[in-house]
C-alpha cells in the first residue's frame, strides 16, 4: 500500500463508493423489477423485460461504476481486507430495504446485521489504527 | 435440492471467488506494468467472463429457488475469498481477520435465514 493516492484517488474512499453504488443499485433494481413486474410475460423469466425500466438502466450504470472503482481498489488493498470490509453491504440492503422500501426486518435478521458489523469492526480496527500512523 | 442445483450452485461461488483472485491478480500486475500489454488485458477479460457465468447461473437459480436460500452461499465468498487471498496470492492474514470474515459470513448466513 506504499505511494497510496490521496484525496479522492484514496483507495478506502473508492471502496466506499464501490459499496454506495452496489447498495443504491440493488434498490434501484428492486423498484425497477416491482415497476414493470409482469409474471404472465414468457420473457419475464429471462428478467430482461426488466430493461423497459428507466431505474434498471440507472442500477447498470452504478453496476458498471461500482465494477470500476472494485478494480481501482483491487489495485492497492490486499483482496484478505478489501473483500470482507465490501461485505458492508450485506448490512446496508436489508437497512436500506428497511428504510425506503418499507419492508420488516425479523429479530433473526437484526442479530445477523449485529455479527456483520461485529466482524467488521474485527476486520477494520487494525486498518484504522495504521491509517493514524501515517 | 437436486445434485443438479447443488453442482450450479458450487460453480457459481468457485466463478465468483475465481474471478476475484485473477482480478486482484491482474490490478497488482498493472500497477508495475501499465494497462496496456496482453497479460493485463487477457486476465481482466477472463476475470470479467467468469462473473459474468456467476451472474447468469445466480439469475437461473433465483428462479427456482429463493433468495433467502441461494445467499448464505454467497456469505461463503467471504470466507473462502480471504483464506484463498493468503494461499494463492499469499496475502499475510491475521488471526483477528479470520475471526472477522468468519462473523461476516455466519452474520450474512442468519440475515438470509430470517
Amino acid at each position: 500500500m506504499k505511494n497510496r493516492p490521496s484525496g479522492f484517488r484514496n483507495p478506502w474512499l473508492q471502496l466506499g463508493l464501490s459499496v454506495v453504488c452496489v447498495f443504491a443499485s440493488e434498490l434501484l433494481l428492486k423498484r425497477g423489477a416491482r415497476e414493470v413486474a409482469a409474471p404472465d410475460d414468457a420473457l419475464s423469466w429471462t428478467g430482461i423485460n426488466g430493461l423497459a425500466s428507466p431505474l434498471v438502466w440507472w442500477a447498470i450504470l452504478l453496476i458498471i461504476a461500482s465494477f470500476i472503482t472494485w478494480l481501482y481498489v483491487l489495485r492497492y488493498i490486499p483482496l484478505s481486507l478489501a473483500y470482507p470490509l465490501s461485505r458492508v453491504v450485506d448490512i446496508l440492503v436489508p437497512l436500506g430495504c428497511w428504510i425506503f422500501l418499507g419492508e420488516l426486518i425479523s429479530t433473526l435478521r437484526w442479530c445477523g446485521i449485529a455479527l456483520v458489523i461485529f466482524g467488521l469492526a474485527l476486520v477494520a480496527q487494525p486498518i484504522a489504527r495504521m491509517e493514524e500512523r501515517l | 435440492m437436486t445434485l443438479l442445483a447443488f453442482l450450479l450452485i458450487l460453480i457459481s461461488l468457485v466463478t465468483f471467488v475465481a474471478a476475484q483472485l485473477i482480478l486482484k491478480r491482474a490490478m497488482e500486475f498493472s500497477a508495475t506494468h501499465g494497462m496496456r500489454n496482453s497479460y493485463f488485458i487477457s486476465r481482466v477479460a477472463i476475470g470479467v467472463v467468469l462473473m459474468t457465468i456467476s451472474f447468469f447461473l445466480t439469475l437461473g437459480l433465483l428462479q427456482r429457488f429463493d433468495l433467502s436460500y441461494l445467499y448464505p452461499f454467497q456469505g461463503l465468498s467471504v470466507i473462502f475469498i480471504t483464506i484463498l487471498a493468503a494461499v494463492v496470492l499469499k496475502e499475510k492474514i491475521s488471526v483477528r481477520l479470520t475471526i472477522g470474515a468468519l462473523l461476516i459470513t455466519a452474520g450474512i448466513v442468519l440475515v438470509s435465514m430470517s
